[in-house]
């Protein structure tokens, strides 16, 4: 492999949660991979289990969801 | 979730390549130290081979959508935490073990239905392809008769031929 | 739209530089080169600040000049601006939920700060997933409903009482309901209140004259809540009175049903008479004190921070302290000795009265919870953890302070208007901070201690706070809902299991008879959107308006490509 791996990281972050927790990871300007693509939905249960197939099937390396 | 996770090891892919957390909307720092590890964990697995896992992959998605499997996910609290008419309550154990059984039933089923949409199979053919024992899937292939979504398609030499129906 | 053809969605892309926070970390350039290039994109800018009003009259001109018929904002983030921007859409005269926001601030500049190409990147995809999704957006018009201007308030103790009253002074009709026969709850029971020491009486004689004479509250003693459905602004509920059930709706709920003393059974040797709870302490002050007694052992966290209760019942302390001042009052020779874990004094007017007490000579005695103090026949021994020797305290009487534990009726309450109680019994707040009276489940509010243990100042604090909150739809007579939610988009394949409903945290769905059969319904105004329904649906027949199984599987696909 000429490139390094990039893995690609489908994720699925609940509006009130995970998705407001990594706004505030912004806000306070931590650093983490570039690696996560995010989905914003109003709950983690909206996450059909067909979802992470699909991901997987899509071109995506993991798959995370935030509750 | 913990039913994907499972159907992500049986069909070798591996439950790794998947990760759930709770983070609460003060928790940013927790955020980003599960994307960091979960990254470093995505990097170590290498790029998902899509390629290879096709196969198991459309079965794992059949299972999903199996009326069985979305049953038994939704009914989980209704089993477990109250009693059913008849005054029974499932222990959780007992429960997780029969989820387990069933996940591993559907998944061969939707496996034989992934391998049978690529033309008619013997059962040794089919047993070879999925590599699973020759009796388990008699078994899976008896229940998908049943239902008519597999059937006879004729026989080569002495030896039945199977192909899978349209439900 | 579901006629709107394919090569008639224009859509709009509005890349905001947010000064330097994005444009400082991103290639601008690239960025917007990238997005005019992806199918059905008709304009692209960029922004300075997309939020600032330059920012907005030039997404309003866009819309209008480029004839946009869906809009994206890539910038900061969904939860604090995307009302923004779906109302300058409005203004433009397109529907609000046109609108898609992407998140390439916070989620992305702020956090990949030295990584400027994977960076780029991970926003040229997002921007391609938002256009994805973008491009199977739906109009959504909002729902609004009725309110029912009555208010249930449930439980008439001191919470229950100052929320019912302030309701009825503003004027709206109020329905109080009391499991006992008598209103005041655990008011009733104690004798003065700290930090003031005025009667307890008093303050419960004042507030249950003026809720019986209030014109504007109905009062139902010795009842209780024995049925409940419907939603914000029309709750349907059966109250079961001493003259039978009354049927009545209302559109707003205040639960106040407090909490229930815990009994120690089987601690310390309780027996209710030499060994004695702070609320049976309580009694005998109010009586007034035998003054043969001389010496007095009250022992803290009887029952509560253990392994059964692991909470801090946080008025124990105050209670105590309060209680120990009492008798020095009646008994001024009496000997005080106070075994504690911690002391839990917050505020300034309980430091106040806990200095007061040691100056008192009220004695305090740190324990270890490994080493508990034991109550003999006439005197309590306790390890002292400072000395490192025990010590024998003669003791006349010997007060356990137990916690304040779940009301019992908490469950069925709980169950019946679907709302959250937390692993203590307690309720649960919709949010520690953001809705810390308000329940998850839309016009349902909380105050008192049914919520957690609270003294007599915190649920006044707390019954007017719930009323406040509670006036808001009873004020505005209606309530608007997002039109997320739940619908039935494949109405032949709802079998009408009824795992939906079974399932839905917030009794949103109904299973309702049909032309078709039995189907099931969703209660527009009740849903939330949060899409559990739809995740479990065997049949896949119902879906999530603006977040479709069809829009995210796109939006999945779009995210999974490799950057052209």
């Amino acid at each position: 492999m000429s490139k390094q791996f990039k893995p690609k990281i489908l994720t699925f972050l609940c509006n009130w949660c995970a998705y407001a927790a990594a706004d505030s990871a912004g806000v306070s300007r931590l650093q983490y991979p570039p690696t996560t693509r995010v989905i914003r939905t109003m709950c983690s249960a909206r996450v059909d289990p067909v979802f992470v197939v699909k991901g997987l099937k899509s071109g995506f390396d993991s798959v995370f969801v935030g509750g | 979730m913990e039913i994907v996770e499972q159907l992500l090891d049986i069909s070798g892919i591996g439950r790794n390549r998947m990760q759930l957390r709770w983070v609460s909307s003060a928790e940013g720092p927790l955020f980003a130290d599960y994307i960091t590890q979960f990254s470093d964990q995505t990097k170590e697995l290498g790029p998902f081979d899509l390629k290879k896992f096709m196969l198991p992959l459309a079965a794992v998605e059949r299972t999903l959508m199996s009326s069985r499997i979305r049953w038994l996910i939704g009914i989980t609290r209704e089993l477990t935490d109250f009693e059913n008419v008849y005054h029974e309550k499932l222990e959780e154990e007992d429960y997780k073990r029969l989820l387990q059984q069933a996940t591993e039933e559907e998944y061969h089923k939707a496996m034989i239905v992934e391998v049978l949409r690529e033309g008619p199979l013997s059962v040794k053919e089919m047993a070879e392809k999925i590599r699973l024992p020759v009796y388990t899937i008699s078994l899976r292939l008896n229940e998908l008769e049943r239902h008519g979504q597999a059937g006879l398609s004729g026989y080569d030499g002495g030896t039945p031929k199977f192909i899978g129906l349209a439900a | 739209m579901p006629d709107m053809k394919d090569e008639d969605i224009r859509i709009g892309v509005f890349i905001c530089h947010c000064g330097s926070n994005i444009a400082g970390y991103l290639d601008m350039e690239e960025l917007s080169e990238y997005a005019e290039k992806l199918p059905h994109v008709t304009f692209v800018q960029r922004n300075l600040y997309s939020c600032s009003e330059a920012g907005i009259s030039e997404i309003k001109k866009g819309i209008m000049e480029h004839d946009l018929n869906r809009v994206i904002v890539a910038s900061c983030t969904p939860r604090t601006h995307e009302p923004l921007f779906r109302s300058s859409c409005a203004e433009a005269g397109l529907n609000p939920y046109l609108f898609e926001m992407v998140n390439i601030r916070d989620q992305c500049s702020w956090v990949h700060m030295k990584e400027r190409e994977d960076g780029t990147d991970k926003a040229k995809d997002q921007i391609r997933m938002g256009v994805a999704k973008a491009a199977l957006l739906e109009p959504q018009e909002p729902i609004m409903s009725d309110v029912q201007i009555r208010a249930l308030v449930i439980g008439g103790g001191i919470s229950g009482m100052t929320a019912a009253l302030s309701l009825a002074n503003r004027g709206y009709e109020v329905v109080l309901v009391e499991k006992e026969k008598n209103l005041g709850g655990m008011l009733n029971q104690i004798y003065k209140l700290a930090p003031t020491m005025t009667d307890a009486s008093a303050l419960a004689e004042e507030k249950i004259r003026a809720v019986t004479g209030h014109p504007n509250i109905t009062l139902f003693t010795g009842s209780k809540v024995n049925a409940a459905q419907g939603f914000i602004g029309k709750y349907q509920i059966d109250i079961e009175t001493e003259s039978g059930i009354k049927k009545i709706d209302f559109g707003v709920i205040l639960i106040a049903t407090g909490a229930s003393v815990y009994t120690p059974e089987g601690l310390y040797g309780y027996d209710g008479q030499r060994i004695i709870t702070q609320l049976e302490m309580e009694r005998l002050l109010k009586k007034g004190l035998d003054q043969g007694i001389k010496n007095i052992v009250m022992i803290q966290c009887v029952g509560s921070r253990n392994e059964d209760r692991p909470y801090c019942s946080r008025i124990c302390c105050q209670t105590a302290v309060k209680n120990a001042m009492l008798i020095k009052n009646q008994i001024p020779e009496a000997k005080i000795s106070i075994l504690y874990r911690d002391m839990q004094m917050y505020g300034v007017e309980n430091e106040e009265l806990f200095r007061d007490s040691k100056a008192k000579g009220i004695r305090y005695i740190n324990y270890d919870s490994v080493q508990p103090p034991e109550v003999e026949s006439d005197k309590v021994r306790v390890y002292h953890a400072l000395l490192g020797r025990e010590m024998l305290l003669p003791a006349d009487l010997v007060v356990l302070s137990t916690p304040l534990i779940a009301h019992e009726d908490a469950v069925e309450i709980s169950q019946l208007l679907r709302i959250s109680i937390d692993e203590n019994g307690f309720f649960l707040e919709g949010h520690v901070k953001l809705r810390p009276l308000d329940f998850a489940t839309d016009g349902i509010f909380l105050c008192g201690s049914a919520h957690y243990p609270a003294n007599i100042r915190e649920a006044v604090a707390q019954g007017l706070g719930a009323a406040s909150r509670a006036s808001i739809p009873l004020s505005q007579g209606s309530v608007v809902v997002e039109p997320i939610i739940s619908v039935l988009a494949n109405e032949d394949a709802c079998i009408a299991c009824g795992l939906c409903v079974a399932l839905c945290p917030y009794g949103a769905l109904e299973i309702q008879k049909t032309e078709k059969g039995e189907k099931v319904h969703v209660i527009d105004v009740a849903c939330k959107g949060c899409g559990c329904c739809a995740a479990a649906c065997p049949q896949k027949a119902l879906d999530i308006t603006h977040f479709r199984d069809r829009q995210i599987f796109a939006v999945i696909e779009a995210g999974g490509a490799e950057a052209q």
